[in-house]
């Protein structure tokens, strides 16, 4: 009780929790009312830090810009989840590949209200002022290169990622966040734009419960980056008119589901998808560049409609490496110490909405993701694996690694074998790394309280005052990289408040 | 290690070198360094995950001793892999998960170490586009 006695008390007429992909669109885009009086607060749990505090250093950056450093296990421990914390959320930490979602998609969503020509117009906005662009064929470095060679040598269907960058240096250290401040994610974007316009951005700020226009929230002092703009301390921020909840898959139902709403919307939490993804790695003879240039310029969609899954380029620093290699000891240590030579290949599936697979609390009140990888879904992987191997091969790869190997190294000579030598057998959850590329749903958008948590403008179902806009509104999964589109969400759930002010801040 | 005891220290010590061979050449200062961050990793996770490696290590530690009569440490090198790769491969899924678990926590010691970059010819600069034409 002392505590809540020495509470400090702060009035907002919209509070923003997340500065993420939804809540740094939406700060954006909300930001003309603070013209009007209007003052908006966004609550962010994660740090600010200096340009000079991005290292490149591997676990110094993970552990001040991921959750749990980027390995949150799901309850059974067969996967990890990584996701962001920081000003400007993920967009500090992903690749900045950017594509818009297909219509096909949009389709299957089939969220009343929410039509493909709307998302695609949004998404585009952003596309531009995060100066989404093709790299020049000279910036693409080999271990690109040598995906694209591969994929065209089996005639699988590829595609260059647009990505949104301005001025970058190749230091492929995208995922521990850009040293060079190129990447134009909300952090270097909208965030300051929201500023200028008179938002608050308040860091180090974690919203613990919801409860009717009430945030209880706790800022701490992390002992990196700028100091919050309030004392470390117990806060009560009140909301005079509209709560936007944008904390991302884990932490929007958790914070929900804390706060109660889960009394009355019983699809709160359920229904996410992970994108769980693996990474595969070919030796090549001579170095290539690899970790020089931006880690990811192709993807593959040949199996996208086919056998549900996509493969993309990627480059991982060495502890992700090594964790996601299997096996230990001599060959592992030798494999690592090919670092120059490899070529990497991550692989994605794309996985059904099922309600089971779900946000839940546990005794303490802290998020817990239940999923389960399920035979479909590892046999989708198990086929991208094969497939990623072929391209491997087919690269010019003298030997290749397969989480599901049946021994540590498959050489170029045993090309034609990889079938027998990836064994389906070898695809166990628990002894290969899988982990989530993308983390969507929880919130889903629908029809009714019945079947989702919020309607086609992210509107709480039966909450006139609460919204939600993020990458868990998803009611299914994106089947592609989901952060332009989580922008033109935010932007629309956005416009819906903007042009309800009127009643809202009657 | 604040989160484990000397004992369990000193056993992960011996796990380390099975799973990278290098740790077992490290100096005092490595040695610092790779404790150091499993330490910090394992601080910043739930005090039952802390107790569950512990228990982990436990049983690793253990398991040898109906079929061999001593403890893994005692083992030769060549038994010990055999039965971490046991561990790796094992039918109960929860001991699967303990030992990638394990190596995981190993594996960012070693790795997680800038200083041990170079030695697998990792050298990352912020402008890599000389690296990149080279």
């Amino acid at each position: 009780m002392a505590g809540r006695v020495s509470m400090r008390e702060k009035t907002y007429d919209i509070v923003i929790i997340g500065s993420g992909a939804g809540g740094g669109a939406a700060a954006r885009e909300l930001a003309p009312l603070c013209a009007d009086g209007v003052r908006i607060a966004v609550l962010e749990w994660g740090a600010k830090l200096r340009d000079d505090e991005f290292s490149g250093r591997e676990v110094d950056m993970a552990s001040k810009l991921y959750f749990d450093s980027g390995g949150t296990f799901t309850r059974d421990r067969a996967m990890t989840l990584a996701y962001g914390r920081a000003y400007g959320g993920s967009t500090v930490i992903y690749t900045g590949t950017s594509l818009t979602m297909p219509k096909d998609v949009v389709a299957r969503w089939n969220v009343p209200g929410l039509e493909y020509e709307d998302v695609q117009r949004r998404a585009l906005k952003y596309v531009e002022e995060n100066n989404v662009h093709l790299l020049a064929e000279d910036e693409i470095n080999e271990n690109n290169r040598l995906f694209l060679k591969g994929c065209r040598e089996l005639r699988y269907h590829v595609e260059q990622f647009p990505i949104n960058v301005k001025g970058c240096k190749g230091s492929s250290l995208c995922n521990l966040g850009c040293p060079n401040q190129a990447k134009q994610g909300t952090h270097r974007v909208q965030l300051p734009q929201a500023e200028a316009h008179g938002v608050e951005v308040i860091t180090n700020c974690r919203v613990t419960k919801i409860s009717d226009r009430v945030c209880d929230a706790v800022v701490a002092d992390p002992r990196f980056g700028e100091p919050s703009k309030w004392e470390p301390g117990e806060y009560r921020v009140t909301a005079k008119v509209v709560v936007l909840c944008a904390g991302g898959v884990v932490n929007s139902p958790s914070l929900l589901l804390r706060s109660g709403f889960g009394d009355h919307l019983p699809m709160l939490g359920r229904s996410i998808t992970l994108h769980p993804a693996l990474i595969l790695v070919g030796e090549h003879e001579h170095p290539i560049s690899n970790f020089y240039g931006h880690p990811k310029s192709y993807y593959c969609d040949e199996f996208w409609k086919s056998d549900s899954f996509l493969l993309e380029t990627c480059m991982y620093f060495p502890f992700v490496t090594a964790k996601n290699l299997i096996g230990f000891g001599a060959e592992h240590s030798e494999l690592m110490r090919a670092f120059p030579r490899l070529q990497m290949i991550l692989v994605l599936a794309l996985d059904p909405a099922v309600p089971e697979n779900r946000v839940t609390l546990d005794t303490h009140g802290d998020p817990v993701v239940d999923y389960t990888l399920t035979e479909p879904l590892l046999d989708t992987l198990h086929a991208s694996m094969l497939v990623s191997a072929r391209v491997f091969f087919a690269a010019g790869a003298k030997r290749v690694h397969a989480p599901a190997g049946a021994s540590f190294f498959i050489d170029a000579t045993d090309a034609d074998r990889v079938e027998e030598l990836i064994p389906r057998t070898n695809v166990k959850p628990g002894k290969i790394s899988i982990t989530s590329a993308h983390l969507m749903g929880g919130c889903a958008m629908g029809r009714d309280a019945k079947d989702s948590v919020a309607d086609g403008w992210g509107r709480v179902h039966g909450v006139p005052w609460l919204f939600v806009a993020d990458s868990s509104l998803f009611p299914r999964c994106s089947e592609v990289n989901p952060y332009v589109t989580v922008m033109a969400l935010a932007d629309r759930v956005a416009e819906g408040i903007r042009n309800n002010a009127g009643e809202l801040l009657a | 290690m604040k989160s484990l005891s000397q004992e369990k220290a000193e056993f992960l010590q011996v796990l380390a070198a099975r799973i990278v061979p290098e740790t077992a050449a490290l100096d005092a200062v490595g040695l610092g360094r790779f404790f150091g961050i499993m330490d910090e990793a394992l601080q910043g996770r739930p005090p039952a995950v802390r107790r569950q490696f512990a228990a982990f290590l436990g049983i690793l530690r253990w398991a040898p001793l109906a079929r061999y009569g001593t403890p893994l440490e005692n083992l030769r090198a060549d038994r010990q892999d055999a039965v971490l790769r046991w561990f790796e491969d094992c039918p109960v899924s929860l001991l699967r998960k303990g030992f990638w678990g394990l190596k995981a926590m190993v594996f960012m010691g070693y790795y997680g170490q800038p200083e041990t970059n170079k030695l697998v010819g990792y050298a990352p600069e912020f402008d890599g586009r000389a690296g990149l034409h080279a």
